[in-house]
């Protein structure tokens, strides 16, 4: 089941995008950035990057079985088919690493191979998939989220107000980590039961944004006008205020996915993580504490996990800044 | 003033009310006391009997809703009883715990905040040459560094080639900087990439503004405007944005003291939270609340002492 | 450009610096590495010490050099464990001892075991005592501590020990179980028939009991057993389980909770000594340097908290740890090579010393499961064919480094009925698989297939594997599983969730271990008697008559060729049935550096810290010499900063000249 659904989420994620895009591109406003954005070289350079790790997610998540009895196998899965190696080996080498009687190897590895003889190239590329649905799933849960309350707080105020405030308040009292073990117990380990819990904890922070930005906008002209033309609320909301919040919820969403990235490497340390069987680059480096400490160290699994996810928050962050500056120039410097 | 104070402290009450009954509804849905029970009761396999008079020992045998009565009244009279693992107070812990804890976590918490002003005045200082490109680079290099990575590779470096402080541990004496040394560096690191990006809008957003076209046209001198006029101005929004998380400094910092070994709250939770600890989860949540609250307040107060503009009604 | 005040900034850097550095790296207090301690590192903190209750590894490695009990075992026997002495006047008599069974009525022939107490024995000094002063010992307070064990405020975990076999102890539980409902606090009063102070000797008491057993001697080695003062039960109350007091050769002289635990030699210890005889080749390997000194060696011991594994090794390379012992889930960063330390290690004078756990690793399946649970020929095929899958030794080779045995059964070695020539015929690996195939299909799966449904067949495996090395030992498994044609599905979760499943046999397969708690074949053979199933030890649920029969039979027997023959048969049957998949006997590396004095561990004791001396002055000089502080790594960046900003201030300087130029 669960397998079924994150190998839908990408598909969801692409979509989504591809709408708030052409959506987008019709409004003044966005067709001014996205002509910023095309003149920025390090922008499209790190968007490139972002378009790369997001194939690769893409490709890893269209699976198949050849009968009924088989393994489901992504692109990915079926371009790495080998017999995998004994044990360790280090990049490029022939022969096994650590054994009192090194083995050949059956093959190349560009990164070497791990404990179990996997490729790490292989799980790196794994990585992406994990990556990209803990980034984007969850925010797929939360920005929603947390712009309708955000929205209806504002907008409403009074009792409306009060009881988001106060329920948002309360889940930022408690501390995240025993709500996503608590959740996380709930409902089963596995990525989507992840999404779910990281994105109820990560709303919060840009609901009371949306809010502020609500308040201001409730006072504008434009929507004493529209009140008295007697359009309904959810008209003046959707239609009115929503596009006007629209490039704060782009540049937050931007920036927090980076941070939804790096705490899946958090979450592995804390034992929070994705099970084994899902590659994730949380898991490798946590894994990879213990292969530091040996004498020769194993240094190719950290490298290759860190750097990867170092390669696409880097790019997340450069393209996020280029998108910040290119919708409120104001700002850049 | 007076008004405002007493309305926000009232305020507080359906706030940790409502703090204690998730943490209650948490706990009896998912965790219920017999698996505390079982993970508490330290034999291979407890008989039904050592579970039930496990749960007599400690008070969990009471329906669900004279429980929460229990549960209620002894958070808010503070009395936070004792453990369910170790079955020590958790009051003496929570006092043990809080020194090493708000040491660790306030110089960061300085040392971050001077370091990253430092960094944004310098960059704003240079701004348009290559040293204001790099230091931004060099931000957004950090930003995407796993916090895993800081503290392993901190580790090594201090392990394996400075050799310069201990790795870890703690001790309750003046000594104790030395330890906090390494946690203390990695804690800024981590911090400093956003925080520093964050204060050099700050910082440009006042050196476009009138007052410091003025100066320059008196010809006082860049440097002067910038650390002087620009700082101060700046500060306000500053340390009111960061107010809010003074009073949590006392709680700790939840990986760092779990890695570096230092014995405070922060890896207290953790470990209760691993542990199923209800008893000492409950009181630490209830406890954050009441400072999380107390930012609050902190903060809008100081507000109102920066800026004149604002009263509190 | 204010150029002093950032002189001045600099000077306190500097200065700043230099008075750290006399600080070092050191993580305790000047000096005291110069002294008689003995400085080790625990992972796991412990959560209460208190002989009744405290069950962890970690607790029991300090309680029981706190509290010593009536046997203890000879440390340098490893190869046949043997008890001696230990508060204990001389050795237990056991007699046949004839009493009324409260139910039926009727004379029943038990057992009666009488210990004689050593009358030197002394409390340690503690305020629970009357003037401070530790009181002396006598019969009375092994009694206490048993009647303490039937105490539900003690929780004690090994009340299933005694429960089934001293006479009125179950009487005893329930009656506490019902004072407790009342709100009153246990009885310790009414007399129990099963336990018995003599009426002249104060140091005399009988311990009766309803069948013969002869493990009672090993339940007297442990802390459980050991004397308890009920006066600090007193004084402490529900603060007992931090406050341990005993005769052991070390007090408790500080515990901060995830700090450190400091034990100081106890003024009022019994004389005990160095053992001057040990296995063979313990004289040549000089474990016999101490012989005949007044133990303990040290003065003080100090037990610093790491979790962190990887911190915990760092600080052993610095000097700052002792001794660093190796467990399986860090086993891999020990020892490059098989079996060997680098030079460089053997440079420092790291010692490496090898020993076995006794104890066995084991996947178990869940016999009521229904499909890979039951007793028909085509379900324990299907478990041989499973079992014959699993290659033990590639678990060995990865998580173990090779060192470590394949496990054949239940039975470790170190222990009687141990065999090193049997061989179980369902965990020899053939990388193959042809038998296990043949074997798969006889039970209706060829390939992996349901012979009737024509799906592949799924096996969960239940596990609490959510660490690192953990999702490597699930990616091993599924490994060698999905070899054979299964498919296997892994549910890992987390300690307690994965636990309840367990309890509420909501399982199919899962991993687990045993460690002996006393070295007899019983405490293995018992894993698999129907009657210990859930909540007793017998995970698997495992339910065979004819095994039930014959282990009842050999658990009063004394060891002997008639007992092994019944620990045989045992084994064929077991094997055949095949509940549980062994996998290793594993081994344990322990480094230590040479100013710590050589000693063996072994596994059924947790006494060593007072067999260990230390070279206080020789571990300083290593400590200064290793841990020498480097500077100019640091000096050098912040110089290549100061530098590669100075450009800029031209910059910066000319932008404002041509400010000013441009507005003129």
């Amino acid at each position: 089941m669960s397998d079924w659904l994150s190998n839908i989420i990408p598909f969801v994620i692409v979509i989504t995008l591809f709408v708030v895009i052409r959506r987008a591109a019709t409004q003044p406003l966005w067709a001014e950035a996205i002509r910023r954005i095309k003149r920025n070289r390090l922008a499209l350079m790190a968007l490139c990057v972002i378009c790369i790790f997001g194939a690769t997610a893409f490709c890893d998540s269209i699976s198949w079985r050849k009968d009924k009895n088989a393994p489901s196998l992504s692109l990915i899965d079926r371009a790495f088919e080998r017999p995998a190696e004994p044990t360790y080996s280090a990049p490029f080498a022939t022969m096994t690493f650590g054994e009192p009687t090194p083995r050949p190897l059956l093959g190349k590895h560009w990164f070497g191979t791990d404990g179990t003889g996997q490729d790490v190239f292989y799980q790196t590329l794994k990585g992406c998939r994990t990556a990209t649905i803990i980034g984007g799933f969850t925010l797929l849960i939360a920005t929603p989220l947390a712009l309708l309350f955000g929205m209806m707080a504002g907008y409403f105020g009074k009792r409306v107000d009060d009881a988001i405030q106060y329920s948002y308040t309360i889940l930022d009292s408690i501390p995240n980590i025993l709500l996503l073990v608590a959740l996380l117990m709930v409902m089963g380990r596995g990525l989507p039961q992840l999404c779910i819990a990281l994105g109820i904890t990560s709303w919060v922070g840009l609901c009371r944004l949306t809010r502020g930005e609500t308040l201001k906008h409730r006072e504008r002209e434009y929507v004493r006008a529209a009140k008295a033309l007697g359009i309904s609320n959810i008209r003046i909301l959707f239609r009115h205020i929503l596009p006007n919040l629209l490039p704060l919820v782009v540049i937050s969403t931007t920036l927090s996915f980076s941070g939804l990235v790096l705490a899946e490497a958090i979450l592995s340390y804390l034992q929070l993580g994705v099970a084994q069987g899902t590659g994730s680059w949380g898991n490798m480096i946590d894994g990879a504490r213990l292969e530091l400490a040996r004498e020769p160290v194993i240094w190719w699994n950290l490298s290759a996990a860190s750097l990867a996810l170092f390669i696409l928050v880097l790019s997340f962050n450069i393209f996020g800044d280029a998108l910040r500056d290119a919708i409120d120039p104001r700002l850049s410097s | 003033m007076f008004r405002y104070l007493v309305r926000r402290l009232l305020y507080a009450i359906p706030i940790l009310v409502g703090v204690s009954l998730v943490t209650f509804l948490l706990f009896y849905c998912v965790f219920p006391p017999e698996q505390i029970a079982r993970r508490n009761l330290s034999a291979k396999n407890p008989t039904p009997e050592q579970i039930q008079d496990w749960l007599t020992t400690h008070n969990y045998n009471h329906p669900l809703s004279e429980q929460f009565q229990k549960h209620m009244s002894e958070l808010f009279l503070l009395r936070f009883g004792r453990a369910d693992s170790t079955n020590e107070p958790i009051w003496d812990r929570i006092k043990a715990g809080v020194g090493p804890s708000s040491l660790i976590a306030a110089l960061i918490f300085v040392s971050a905040l001077a370091t990253q002003l430092f960094l944004a005045l310098w960059s704003a200082y240079f701004r348009g040459t290559y040293v204001d490109l790099w230091i931004t680079f060099l931000c957004v290099l950090l930003m995407s560094v796993v916090y895993i990575v800081f503290v392993i590779a901190g580790q090594f470096l201090m392990g394996k080639i400075l050799r310069l402080f201990p790795l870890a541990g703690y001790q309750p004496s003046w000594s104790s900087f030395r330890f906090a040394v390494l946690p203390v560096i990695i804690g800024v690191i981590s911090g400093l990439g956003s925080g520093t990006r964050f204060y050099r809008t700050f910082m440009l957003e006042e050196v476009n503004q009138d007052y410091v076209r003025t100066a320059r046209a008196k010809g006082v001198p860049e440097s002067r405007i910038l650390f002087k006029h620009v700082l101060k101005n700046a500060l306000i929004p500053i340390i009111s944005s960061t107010v809010l998380a003074i009073p949590s400094l006392m709680l700790g910092n939840l990986v760092l003291e779990s890695f570096f070994g230092i014995p405070g709250l922060g890896s207290y939770t953790v470990d209760a939270i691993n542990s199923q600890d209800f008893a000492v989860v409950r009181a630490m949540v209830f406890l954050g609340t009441l400072l999380y609250i107390a930012g609050a307040i902190l903060t809008d107060v100081c507000y109102a002492i920066a800026d004149p503009r604002i009263r509190l009604e | 450009m204010k150029f002093s005040s950032r002189r001045h900034w600099l000077f306190t850097t500097v200065a700043a610096s230099v008075v750290l550095a006399g600080c070092g790296n050191s993580p305790y207090p000047a000096g005291l590495t110069g002294q008689s301690v003995y400085f080790l590192s625990q992972a796991d903190d412990p959560r209460k010490l208190d002989p009744a209750s405290s069950y962890r590894a970690s607790e029991g490695a300090i309680l029981d050099v706190i509290c010593s009990s009536y046997y203890d075992y000879q440390p340098l026997k490893t190869k046949n464990f043997q008890l001696i002495l230990g508060l204990g006047a001389s050795e237990a008599k056991r007699a046949p001892y004839t009493y009324t069974d409260a139910k039926t009525k009727k004379p029943r022939v038990g057992e009666q075991w009488t210990f004689k107490v050593r009358r030197d024995l002394k409390f340690a000094n503690d305020a629970c005592f009357p003037g401070g002063m530790g009181r002396a010992i006598t019969a009375k307070d092994f009694i206490y501590a048993f009647r303490r064990m039937a105490d539900p405020a003690a929780a004690s975990p090994v009340q299933g020990f005694f429960t089934d076999k001293i006479i009125g102890f179950d009487d005893l539980i329930a009656r506490n179980g019902d004072l407790l409902k009342k709100g009153e606090g246990a009885d310790y009063k009414t007399p129990v028939p099963g336990l018995q102070l003599d009426q002249k000797d104060p140091y005399t008491f009988r311990i009766n009991l309803n069948q013969p057993y002869p493990q009672m001697r090993y339940l007297m080695a442990m802390h459980f057993t050991s004397p308890m003062a009920y006066e600090s039960v007193d004084y402490y109350g529900k603060d007992i389980v931090h406050h341990p007091i005993g005769c052991g050769p070390f007090i408790l002289e500080e515990w901060t909770p995830k700090r450190r635990i400091v034990l100081a030699k106890n003024p009022n210890r019994p004389a005990e000594y160095y053992p001057s005889e040990g296995d063979p080749g313990d004289k040549e390997a000089g474990l016999l340097a101490n012989a005949g000194k007044q133990l303990p060696l040290v003065d003080k011991v100090v037990v610093s908290n790491i979790t962190e594994s990887t911190t915990g090794w760092n600080l052993f390379l610095q000097g700052y740890m002792d001794g660093w012992s190796v467990t399986q889930s860090n086993y891999q960063q020990v020892v490059s090579q098989q079996g060997s330390l680098t030079p460089e290690m053997q440079e420092h004078g790291i010692r490496l010393t090898k020993s076995s756990d006794v104890g066995v690793t084991y996947f178990a399946f869940n016999m009521r499961d229904p499909i890979f649970g039951g007793y028909t020929t085509e379900k324990r095929k299907l478990r041989q064919a499973v079992s014959l899958a699993v290659n033990s030794q590639e678990f060995i080779e990865l998580f173990s480094q090779g060192n470590g045995r394949a496990a054949q059964t239940v039975v470790p070695p170190g222990i009687y009925g141990y065999d090193p020539k049997y061989r179980n015929p369902f965990r020899a690996y053939d990388p193959k698989l042809t038998r296990a195939k043949e074997l798969l299909k006889e039970a209706g799966y060829p390939n992996g297939l349901d012979a009737r449904t024509g799906e592949r067949l799924t096996l969960y495996y239940d596990n609490a594997k959510t660490d690192a090395a953990g999702r490597q030992y699930v990616a091993l498994i599924s490994r060698q599983i999905q070899a054979l044609g299964l498919r296997l599905e892994s549910r890992s979760q987390r300690d307690v969730v994965w636990q309840s499943k367990i309890d509420g046999n909501d399982w199919q397969m899962t991993d687990y271990g045993w460690l002996a708690d006393y070295p007899d074949p019983e405490n293995f053979v018992f894993l698999l008697y129907g009657p210990n199933r859930r909540p007793g030890p017998n995970l698997t649920g495992y339910d065979n008559p004819v095994y039930n029969r014959l282990f009842e039979k050999m658990r009063a027997m004394d060891d002997g060729p008639e007992r092994l023959k019944l620990i045989e048969q045992m084994r064929a049957i077991s094997d055949e049935d095949c509940p549980l998949i062994y996998i290793q006997n594993s081994q344990k590396l322990s480094l230590a550096y040479d100013w710590l004095s050589d000693f063996k561990p072994n596994p059924v004791t947790n006494t060593a810290l007072k067999y260990r001396s230390v070279d206080g002055e020789k571990r300083a000089e290593r400590q200064r010499q290793w841990n020498k502080p480097v500077w100019w790594p640091l000096a050098a960046m912040f110089a290549v900063l100061i530098a590669g900003t100075l450009p800029a201030i031209q910059v910066v300087k000319n932008r404002h000249r041509r400010r000013v130029t441009h507005k003129d």
